[in-house]
């Protein structure tokens, strides 16, 4: 009788772990194999709106990704669209929800192409600002706004640089960005 | 690095296990995403404690390694589990065939994978450990061996290692069975 109640126990045991649908390391690094997970960003830059979307944006192969958040010494989001790159830095080893502000007063530092010139934080009073408000299984969502300067004539380091602040990046927002490592 | 402290740890635990006694198996890692895996090899030190005529409480140490496909030994996966066992002979006299479920915990586990840009990704974790087998139990030249087959499961950080297990080994028991 008590061998039938182990064995029936073990069986329910091993039966219910083996429904998790995925292995430790995939569970560890937040892939998820089952589902297709769209990642979007969106923002609007001096009034003019980009939106990106990825539909499988696990699965965005080798190469040239769309939307993703690249892991090395420290975390990098970038995308891609028809206007062209965007990329946000985050300054951290370990990635965690929060706000992430870039200010010119760490230097000079690309995001984005905008009518066909670099926008930089580097005017005095620029800034990006990302905050982190849900970091699960992988994946990065939240909102960002933030303040540029043209680059007129690239030469860096000698660029030379339009009116300071002058190109706004409001109501931005990032959902279900995939963590790359 | 897969050939990392812990990894190393781990190794020079797989030799021991495998020096002490040749108690061995080879394993298939199953279910999603498991199929980047090639046929991995396992040794333990089991042993039994006779608790009536037909019944032992085992105590299993095992280091089971599967290495990725196409990548030599460089990544893959190392999982050291602890086990306890109930096994139990069909027949009632502790020979022939045997069922035996197990419970444990997986004292190391390190899964390193290569990452899309190109640097090793070293992933640690522990947890629960069940196993149900099956085997059987005989004897050659008057020692005791035991063939048995059995699916294992690991379960860590919302996901599970499983794998299936084909072993041969020899018996260490610390007690003699009453009836013998």
């Amino acid at each position: 009788m008590s061998m039938k109640f182990y064995l029936i126990i073990t069986a329910i045991a091993i039966l219910l772990s083996s429904c998790l649908k995925q292995s430790i390391p995939d569970a560890m690094l937040g892939i998820s194999k089952q589902t297709k997970i769209t990642a979007t960003l969106r923002y609007e830059i001096n009034g003019n709106l980009v939106s990106i979307s990825v539909d499988d944006a696990d699965r965005q192969g080798p190469g040239i990704h769309t939307l993703d958040c690249t892991k090395s010494s420290v975390y990098i989001l970038s995308a891609l669209s028809s206007s062209g790159e965007f990329v946000f830095t985050f300054f951290t080893d370990s990635l965690k929800v929060g706000s992430y502000n870039y200010t010119s007063a760490y230097g000079p530092m690309y995001v984005t192409t905008f009518q066909g010139k670099s926008q930089d934080v580097y005017g005095p009073t620029d800034h990006m600002i990302f905050n982190i408000t849900t970091y699960k299984d992988g994946h990065i969502s939240g909102n960002f706004s933030g303040q540029l300067t043209p680059v007129i004539t690239a030469g860096f380091p000698n660029n030379i640089y339009g009116v300071p602040g002058s190109v706004l990046i409001k109501n931005g927002s990032f959902n279900n960005v995939p963590i790359v490592y | 690095m897969f050939m990392g402290k812990r990894t190393l740890t781990a190794s020079v635990l797989f030799l021991l296990i495998v020096q002490a006694n040749a108690q061995i198996s080879v394993m298939k890692l199953v279910g999603n995403n498991t199929k980047d895996y090639k046929i991995g090899f396992g040794a333990f030190i089991k042993t039994g404690l006779p608790v009536s005529a037909a019944a032992d409480v085992t105590i299993e140490l095992g280091a089971d390694i599967f290495f990725m496909s196409g990548y030599g030994t460089e990544y893959g996966t190392i999982m050291c589990p602890l086990k306890a066992g109930y096994r139990y002979t069909l027949n009632g006299t502790g020979q022939g065939f045997y069922v035996e479920p197990q419970v444990g915990f997986n004292l190391i586990g390190i899964t390193s994978l290569p990452s899309e840009s190109g640097e090793d990704i070293n992933l640690k974790y522990h947890g629960v450990v069940l196993a149900a087998g099956a085997g059987y139990l005989f004897t050659i030249g008057g020692a005791p061996f035991d063939l048995n087959l059995r699916y294992e499961t690991a379960v860590a950080h919302g996901g599970s290692n499983n794998f299936v297990s084909l072993g041969i080994s020899r018996i260490i028991s610390f007690k003699k069975r009453d009836t013998e």
